[in-house]
């Protein structure tokens, strides 16, 4: 289990991270989101020991990271995945990492068997495209057959089939019962595999829980109706407090339950084609949770590239 | 603690450049040394011992050593896996040790098979020409200085790779400061104060270097005073370098 604690970090006078406290549960897929320099790889560098915090701690079942001996049988960490001499050969890579922590070389050809790149084991780290490498990367990750997993964006540059592969990779792990914690701007992908979310912006929690809990908090309800008396329907639906909003073939009901709406066309013999509850995304869960603590904001295609009028 | 030594050497072991630079210190001095076996010496003998003539070459692959104590520490940074290192081994202290110690190890082997094969090959060559030579004479002091001087030089290196973080920085660093800037700066101090010994101040020309000359003029620093006074001055650099070590973010 991973617990952080009030954890604290500042570049000069930007703080990366503010008073961050969250946890990671044994045998549950936790995914960390946040948009861009919100803080979640300081913090994982943090959690690791790489970057010193100026507050707060990070356990590994219990112990500080640097307590720990042997730490890659322990905790298993993808940062990124170019974190590799391009000289060194795959194998030779997972050789010398393994080497500090004493893992017999057996078990360096084993990891590579798991990941897919036992034929390419003998191949120089320069010569791998972004998909391998991040392979190489969940390699040193397993290296030590570890009860935490940290990996900072795994499925970066990995093609349809790459991405399933590392999805049942975590799930495999959680179900293993250990405690997987995963960063990833892949909402979709997060959203198959991830049992608990932590949501970060400009380094703050702004949720923490399962993931169930944070899209009833987060996520868009309405309720879609298609119905050939619209109009009346609508009428009767404001006046009840409802919103209304006009599609191609009916409309959605906002601030207003598909039990009230069907309530009130029963008791006017209004006809209904559809009368369907929507949630929206993960993504516009998450777009909505992090919209105020959004740091770095693009401009429109239209806007950026629209040509000057004359 | 020996994991991580293994780990720092077969990290050494297994890039092209260190391979390369390794195999320049060794070779380089070799080739040139039997090369003066075959060409100098017509008077039919060789006025220094063997093993001081080594020492002249000393300083070249001290400063190749150098250049790999370099590379040991900044490709960690350059190539992204200073990250790993310390995931691996939170222990900086461990980490900055099994580099420290893995540049001795490769100095002494460097400093082995050098002598080896500037000795074997040279004296068989002498023998084959009639040339009268000495092995080592009196000079056995320089075959110490001159693992010394490696060691102490391969540490220099390490610690401003440590200090710099880049290659170009810390080799720039390495090379400019003993062949260019030091004799720049003491001789233009030995013009300022009027003191044409100021050189003995130098910690690599005067003092570093000097530890594998076999001779000793006067005014100019004992042994002993120059490894007290370069290693002081390595010592300096090793202690910045350890600091930034710990204390940077990685």
């Amino acid at each position: 289990m991973i617990i952080v604690e009030n954890l604290t970090k500042s570049y000069g006078s930007k703080k990366a991270v503010d008073d961050l406290s969250f946890s990671v549960t044994p045998g549950r897929v936790t995914g960390f989101l946040g948009p861009n320099g919100s803080g979640k790889s300081t913090t994982m560098r943090c959690m690791l020991g790489l970057d010193k915090p100026d507050a707060g701690t990070t356990t590994f079942d219990g112990r500080k990271y640097a307590e720990i001996d042997s730490p890659l049988s322990h905790v298993g960490s993808l940062l990124d995945a170019g974190d590799a001499h391009k000289g060194r050969t795959a194998r030779n890579h997972l050789r010398w990492i393994a080497m500090t922590n004493g893992i017999s070389a057996s078990r360096v050809d084993a990891v590579l068997q798991m990941v897919g790149m036992e034929d390419t084991a003998r191949t120089k780290v320069g010569k791998f495209s972004l998909g391998m490498r991040q392979r190489l990367g969940l390699a040193v990750a397993l290296l030590g057959d570890p009860k935490v997993v940290i990996l900072d964006e795994p499925a970066n540059g990995l093609d349809p089939e790459g991405i399933r592969w590392t999805r049942e990779v975590m799930r495999h792990l959680a179900d293993e019962g250990r405690s997987v914690l995963v960063s990833s701007h892949q909402l979709v992908e997060l959203s198959l595999v991830a049992d608990d979310l932590v949501v970060i912006g400009q380094g703050k929690l702004i949720s923490s829980g399962p993931i169930a809990q944070f899209m009833t908090q987060h996520a868009k309800t309405w309720v879609r109706v298609v119905s050939p008396q619209f109009a009346a329907l609508a009428e009767l639906v404001i006046a009840q407090g409802g919103t209304v909003e006009r599609t191609k073939d009916g409309g959605d009901f906002h601030a207003i339950s598909a039990i009230t709406i069907g309530d009130i066309a029963a008791a006017n013999n209004i006809v209904l084609h559809e009368l369907s509850p929507q949630t929206g995304s993960l993504e516009q869960a998450f777009l909505d949770a992090t919209d105020a603590s959004v740091e770095y904001r693009g401009q429109t295609t239209t806007n950026v590239w629209e040509a000057p009028k004359p | 603690m020996i994991g991580v030594l293994k780990s720092e050497l077969f990290k050494l072991r297994t890039t092209r450049a260190t391979k390369i630079v390794v195999l320049s210190a060794i070779l380089l001095p070799a080739i040139i040394f039997t090369l003066t076996s075959i060409f100098a010496f017509g008077n039919g003998k060789a006025g220094d011992s063997l093993i001081a003539m080594v020492g002249n070459f000393t300083p070249l692959t001290a400063l190749l050593l150098g250049v790999v104590g370099v590379l040991c520490s900044t490709q960690e940074y350059s190539q992204g896996t200073i990250r790993i290192t310390l995931v691996a081994t939170p222990n900086r202290v461990k980490v900055l040790l099994a580099k420290m110690l893995t540049m001795i190890i490769v100095s002494i082997c460097s400093a082995a098979v050098l002598l080896v094969l500037c000795l074997v090959p040279s004296q068989f060559i002498l023998q084959s020409r009639d040339v009268t030579f000495d092995v080592i004479g009196q000079d056995l002091r320089v075959l110490f200085s001159a693992i010394i001087l490696m060691s102490l030089i391969a540490q220099l290196g390490l610690s401003l790779g440590l200090i710099f973080k880049s290659s170009p920085g810390a080799i720039s660093a390495l090379l400019i400061w003993p062949t260019i800037l030091e004799g720049m700066v003491f001789g233009l101090l030995s013009l300022a104060f009027k003191d044409s010994n100021v050189i003995r101040f130098a910690p690599i020309q005067g003092n570093g270097f000097q530890l594998v000359s076999p001779f000793f003029n006067p005014g100019q620093n004992t042994w002993l005073t120059s490894l007290v006074y370069f290693s002081g001055f390595v010592s300096v650099f090793i202690a910045l370098g350890s600091t930034l070590f710990s204390r940077r973010d990685a």
